[in-house]
């Protein structure tokens, strides 16, 4: 009795023949326990995730233009939209797309034909689905969080246990592979940084999702039974809403290092400076962002400040991880000869973005900035500068993913995407969260209130500000409609993807199912030998 | 029934049974471990919040469980007793399939899964016992939390049952102990988690 799925194989998805009397169709796609096809879904599942969540970004900005009321949408779902917001574009579209490029590549960068617990995998992907069906549904019904439907709010509050339980089952799948399901040979220290940063990323979600997920099952008893100590409706916002603020938030950029991590030495044609301490440093970045949920922050005065210490210490320390891999990849293009390929581009803007956000996140934790917003002591926790971090965190890692399905578009989709376009839109899409991020930084300075309130100044100022912030995210979300464009013309051309369009370092790339595993980067030693090292 | 460990019917992990010196890969045992610290992360969360409320209760100078409630102790403790010696004899099963004596094995699984069995009996008594409405914050936290790891039991069980079972069918013998091993880890999670609530909840009450 086995558990695995089909036998799929280190050879280019495109060339993998389909056994014989496999369903084919919505069945083959519901029974599967196959790594692409499930990941796949996955990354459908995040697209619809994210137009949710960006309608509903779309909606805010817009009711911030005129900050003197709220008339777009109206008091009542402007709270509601601004609490979906984050909860849909992170647990609906960016943790199912992490996973869906992760549950995709992982496996054939370790060499090996499948994910462990293929099915445990398979059930999240769909427990996912139905979770957010729920949530989404709480949500129309009137209830999720600072909703009036006492039905619809509980709906909403299971809809996200639910999720939260299939992520959990997901990033259990994907540490498991990489710990032990490597090809021989392949050692931790020569995993791809990819890989790495997954292994990373999976072992701070197992810590910090169960953590949300008990908090929310409590605040679900409590709203159930009609008591409000851990909040009415807004309890469901508010003892969630740490995942989006910082330091919690760096824990989605993890992907970002390693997409570039990956990147960099490919389209360079040179190895990786210090491999090692790259993945040192990756590790070293998850261990600061984990944990954020016991860390008060600075918007909390009744903390004594010993508490917050150790918050502004991650603030700064997490600077560190991140300095040193931009040094290393900086590094490593100087000694190559970089090609300006679009994965490049992605990546190369969304570790900018995510340097930006941990640089604005440090300056927050100074103590006297809090002081110089309005003269008031109003701190910066509350307003937008916190949204600006978040958002540059976040618009890191979703650039990084538009990178990466790019990058192993082959592999994910079977066909290449087109390169002259995704090269524009990498541009695009950085140029876009800049305006986003940056005018949500400073609007923040001026003592923009994060949930619209706290303008008493520079009101002109404030709204050119959020002009300039709706007009970043406008160009952020068309670009994401034209990747999504890209994509599904990609996938549509049925064409044959070539085996190895990048001259990839890593085993995803090899059509040689024997290739010897020397070090990080087998198809480089294989190409170049050894003494290359 | 083809191959003896789940997850691998790979002819990659045929070659590493054949090679000497390499070991299988240890996929269940590392899963389990995963989810037995996503699980005990979940019960740890709660049981802060319990923490955190009741410092507010008791920084405010009230009473927690309130007049006229009570949480017996003398159940908790019978309860630690009965899970440290299911400790004991779940250590039992792994060390006696990895010596190919089946029948200490399942000796051993029958009374770790009886001494299960009975936490789960005493957690129930404990409950018919307490004196304290569910429909308050006090009651909300403090059945989530027991109520809780009541669940984290329930699954442990069954994570031993379903793998004493594959023993019972001739798997999981010798080196391909892996699976009992993984659900051993998971309840000795289980039982540690047990401490902290016990001390938390029932000890400094």
């Amino acid at each position: 009795m086995t558990i695995t799925e089909s036998a799929p194989t280190t050879a280019p998805v495109g060339e993998r023949p389909a056994p014989a009397g496999d369903p084919r169709g919505v069945a083959g796609i519901l029974g599967s326990g196959d790594h692409v096809v499930v990941g796949r879904t996955w990354i459908v599942a995040s697209a619809v995730g994210l137009v949710a969540a960006g309608v509903a970004g779309v909606l805010v900005s817009a009711e911030r233009l005129d900050t003197s009321g709220i008339d777009v949408v109206g008091r009542e779902w402007f709270a509601q939209l601004y609490a979906f917001h984050p909860v849909a574009g992170v647990f609906l579209f960016l943790l199912p797309l992490t996973l869906g490029v992760a549950t995709v590549v992982v496996p054939l960068q370790l060499g090996v034909r499948s994910l462990a617990f293929p099915r445990a995998m398979a059930f999240a992907v769909w427990a996912h689905l139905v979770g957010a069906a729920v949530m989404v549904g709480g949500y129309l019904a009137d209830g999720g969080p600072f909703g009036d439907d006492s039905d619809g709010v509980q709906l909403y509050l299971v809809g996200l246990v639910v999720v939260v339980v299939a992520e959990i089952a997901a990033w259990i799948s994907i540490a498991a592979t990489v710990l032990a399901l490597r090809r021989p040979g392949m050692r931790l220290t020569r995993v791809p940084l990819f890989a790495w940063s997954m292994l990373v990323a999976s072992l701070v979600w197992l810590l910090t999702l169960p953590v949300l997920g008990g908090v929310t099952v409590l605040v679900l008893l409590s709203y159930r039974y009609g008591l409000d100590f851990l909040g009415a409706s807004d309890g469901a916002y508010d003892w969630v809403a740490w995942v989006f603020g910082q330091p919690a938030v760096y824990a989605f950029g993890i992907v970002v290092l390693g997409l570039v991590g990956d990147v960099v030495p490919v389209f360079a044609s040179t190895r990786h400076r210090m491999h090692k301490v790259a993945m040192g440093c990756i590790g070293a970045y998850g261990v600061l962002a984990l944990g954020a949920w016991a860390l008060p922050g600075l918007d909390d005065d009744l903390v004594p400040f010993r508490y917050e210490a150790p918050w502004v210490a991650v603030s700064f320390a997490i600077l560190l991880p991140v300095l040193g891999l931009l040094g290393l990849w900086a590094d490593t293009a100087r000694r190559g000869k970089p090609r300006l390929a679009s994965p490049l581009l992605y990546g190369v803007g969304a570790a900018i973005m995510l340097a930006m956000g941990v640089v604005a996140g440090a300056v927050g934790a100074i103590e006297p900035i809090k002081t110089i917003v309005d003269g008031k002591g109003t701190t910066l926790a509350s307003t937008t500068w916190s949204t600006g971090v978040s958002h540059y965190v976040v618009m890191a890692a979703t650039i990084a993913l538009l990178g990466a399905v790019t990058y192993w578009a082959p592999r994910i989709l079977g066909a290449a995407m087109a390169e002259g376009p995704s090269r524009a839109l990498a541009g695009l899409v950085v140029v876009g969260t800049v305006l986003l991020s940056l005018a949500d930084v400073i609007s923040g300075l001026l003592g923009q209130g994060s949930r619209l309130t706290g303008v008493a100044d520079n009101v002109d100022a404030v709204e050119a500000l959020n002009l300039v912030s709706l007009v970043g995210g406008a160009l952020v979300a068309l670009c994401v409609l034209g990747w999504l464009l890209l994509v599904m013309r990609a996938a549509a051309s049925g064409q044959e993807p070539p085996a190895d369009p990048w001259g990839g370092h890593t085993l995803e790339w090899a059509t040689d199912a024997e290739v010897p595993i020397r070090s990080e980067a087998p198809l480089y030693d294989a190409r170049h030998g050894q003494e290359a090292k | 029934m083809a191959a003896t460990t789940p997850v691998l019917a790979d002819p990659l992990f045929d070659e590493l049974d054949d090679a000497p010196g390499l070991r299988r890969p240890r996929v269940l045992l590392i899963g389990a471990a995963l989810a037995a610290s996503a699980s005990a992360m979940a019960l740890m969360a709660a049981l802060a919040v319990y923490l955190r409320h009741r410092a507010a209760v008791l920084g405010a100078g009230d009473a927690f469980f309130g007049e006229g409630s009570s949480v017996p102790l003398v159940n908790a403790n019978m309860n630690v007793f009965t899970l440290t010696m299911s400790l004991v004899s779940a250590s039992w099963i792994a060390y006696a399939l990895r010596r190919r004596d089946r029948g200490h094995a399942y000796l051993a699984l029958g009374l770790t899964v009886l001494f299960g069995v009975a936490s789960i009996v005493e957690t129930v008594y404990l409950f018919q016992q307490t004196v304290l409405p569910v429909r308050s914050e006090t009651g909300v936290l403090f059945y989530a939390v027991t109520g809780g790891h009541m669940a984290m039991t329930i699954a442990g069980l069954i994570f031993l049952v379903v793998m004493g079972i594959q023993a019972f069918g001739g798997q999981l013998t010798g080196r391909d102990a892996e699976g009992m091993t993984a659900a051993t880890l998971y309840w000795y999670a289980t039982v540690g988690v047990y401490y902290v609530v016990w001390y938390a909840i029932y000890v400094t009450k």
